[in-house]
């Protein structure tokens, strides 16, 4: 074989390798955009709330948030995600909080119910509330990118380190990927 | 100078393919390093790790029973476990199976809908379904059904005795009472008294109940960690109750989710979040662990449980699909 027949061979193989892979990829991928636009998501359920999504985002405050699924939200008093473990006294001083920034934060509703919201300017994605409500509560608090600050990087930081592989490209149409319901809030759109 | 042309062309040569060779070297070293940078052992600390694992830890000396059996189920969902006339009542997606304690398949019955929960009184068996509740003979017939009234009932535990029936409705944070023929008798709410805000605190679908062998009625109030004795009309007689991540209480806001009874009247609880199966004494006091979280790795939802006529805890594993059998140690 001389050289221009190999690179003609080699040629036609990588052109149909190609080909096998698109096919691939059309028919077997399980969730296509309509749009064919993609943007990263956190699948709640594969997440270990390793907290490396406050550190690993490109962005200086990570564009990973806690967002809360009220529907699922039991709105305790004693609740896993706002304590800290074995935290004595139920009050709000910041000894027995579990968020190191205090975006966390909780509205008497009646006794003995609590609402919790999250202060996403403050939120910086570390995760342990919602370690804390997995592990203690309903599983209501559920770490979430936010589009309206995530550059969408061709390969996002976050992802090549996660330990659980809960980070993939997700149908811009369906951009969240919450567990129990989920209103996207209006948010300020910064870029 | 042809010579010269040669020894020129030659050099270039070297020096291009001795540069090509540095530069492969180095991305290889780059691509080596960065992998082992990746690994997770290798990453620095992480400053946000909230770790459990302490909590999860129990004292050896306190776990006094032993896993004689992991009997795997199929796939399916499954639902709900009991135990009565010497066999393993076990409710999945739209089917009743029946096995013997040691895990052997003695019958599948197909169930009209999804059930919810099961309790076995002398050989009556009662399914609980979103709202409705059926009845079966041992051979699988259905003997009769009744219709639970209430716009968002969920019933998740029945309990049966003498002629009567009660359901846990965690939908509208009631019990429910019937007979065993079906009337509609009252129902409860768990207030203890006429100015209470609240009775019973459900803050998820798991609301359980079910009689001591003595014949007393006990109903989880779960947002309260608490156990609560009822008289059969609904008077609360008595309550304990401990929140605590601690081995000694239940962890997380609402628990425990499932709870069973030993023959000496004992009580065996599950709780989900941090599983755990436990057992207390009468009084509420741990008498010991039945399976601390170290055996539900990876685990979230409690087990339900039965109990045998030895004592033997058969623990309804829903992450895994199986049922689990517990024995207490030999001492």
């Amino acid at each position: 074989m001389n050289r221009k027949s190999f690179i003609n061979q080699s040629g036609r193989w990588i052109m149909l390798g190609a080909m096998a892979y698109l096919t691939g990829h059309i028919f077997f991928r399980r969730k296509v955009s309509a749009s064919g636009k993609y943007v990263w998501q956190i699948d709640p359920y594969k997440c270990n709330q390793c907290g490396r999504c406050a550190t690993q985002c490109v962005r200086a405050v990570s564009a990973v948030k806690c967002v809360h699924a009220f529907q699922l939200c039991g709105y305790c008093d004693l609740c896993g995600g706002y304590f800290k473990p074995n935290t004595l006294n139920l009050t709000t001083g910041a000894e027995n909080r579990l968020c190191p920034t205090g975006a966390l934060t909780r509205k008497f509703v009646e006794e003995p119910f609590f609402e919790y919201t999250i202060d996403e300017d403050l939120c910086n994605g570390c995760g342990k509330c919602v370690k804390g409500c997995s592990s203690f509560g309903n599983g209501s608090l559920q770490l979430q990118i936010r589009h309206n600050l995530c550059q969408n990087c061709n390969e996002c930081s976050i992802a090549r380190l996660c330990p659980s592989d809960a980070i993939s490209r997700v149908p811009v149409e369906s951009a969240y990927q919450i567990k129990g319901d989920f209103k996207n809030p209006a948010v300020k759109e910064t870029r | 100078m042809h010579k010269d042309g040669i020894r020129t062309h030659m050099m270039t040569r070297r020096i291009i393919i001795s540069f090509l060779i540095l530069l492969s070297l180095a991305i290889i070293t780059l691509v080596v390093l960065d992998i082992r940078k990746s690994r997770t052992d290798r990453r620095p600390a992480n400053p946000y790790d909230l770790n459990l694992d302490e909590l999860a830890e129990v004292d050896p000396s306190l776990v006094r029973y032993q896993e004689t059996l992991d009997l795997k189920l199929d796939d399916s969902e499954k639902k709900g476990i009991a135990y009565g006339m010497g066999k393993i009542w076990l409710i999945g997606e739209n089917y009743l199976l029946v096995l013997s304690p040691e895990g052997v398949m003695l019958g599948k019955i197909p169930l009209p809908e999804s059930p919810y929960c099961i309790t076995v009184y002398h050989s009556d068996i009662y399914v609980g379904f979103k709202n409705k509740i059926r009845v079966y003979d041992p051979d699988g017939r259905e003997t009769g059904n009744w219709q639970v009234a209430g716009d968002s009932t969920l019933l998740t535990s029945l309990a049966a005795r003498d002629s009567l029936l009660f359901a846990a409705d965690a939908g509208n944070r009631r019990v429910l009472r019937f007979s065993t023929g079906g009337s509609y008798l009252g129902e409860f709410d768990g207030r203890r008294e006429a100015g209470d805000l609240h009775g019973f605190i459900v803050p998820s679908g798991w609301f359980d109940l079910a009689f001591a062998p003595d014949g007393e009625l006990w109903v989880v109030n779960p947002g309260l960690h608490a156990l609560e004795n009822y008289t059969t009309e609904g008077k609360l007689r008595g309550y304990w109750e401990k929140g605590s991540t601690g081995i000694e209480g239940f962890s997380g806001c609402c628990g425990p989710a499932h709870i069973a009874f030993l023959p000496d009247g004992s009580f065996v609880t599950s709780e989900k979040g941090m599983v755990r199966i436990k057992v207390h004494r009468a009084s509420g006091e741990l008498e010991s662990v039945v399976a601390p979280p170290a055996l539900f790795e990876n685990g979230y939802y409690a087990p339900d449980l039965a109990v045998g006529d030895r004592g033997e805890i058969f623990a309804l594993d829903f992450d895994r699909k199986s049922i689990r059998i517990f024995e207490r140690k030999t001492e």
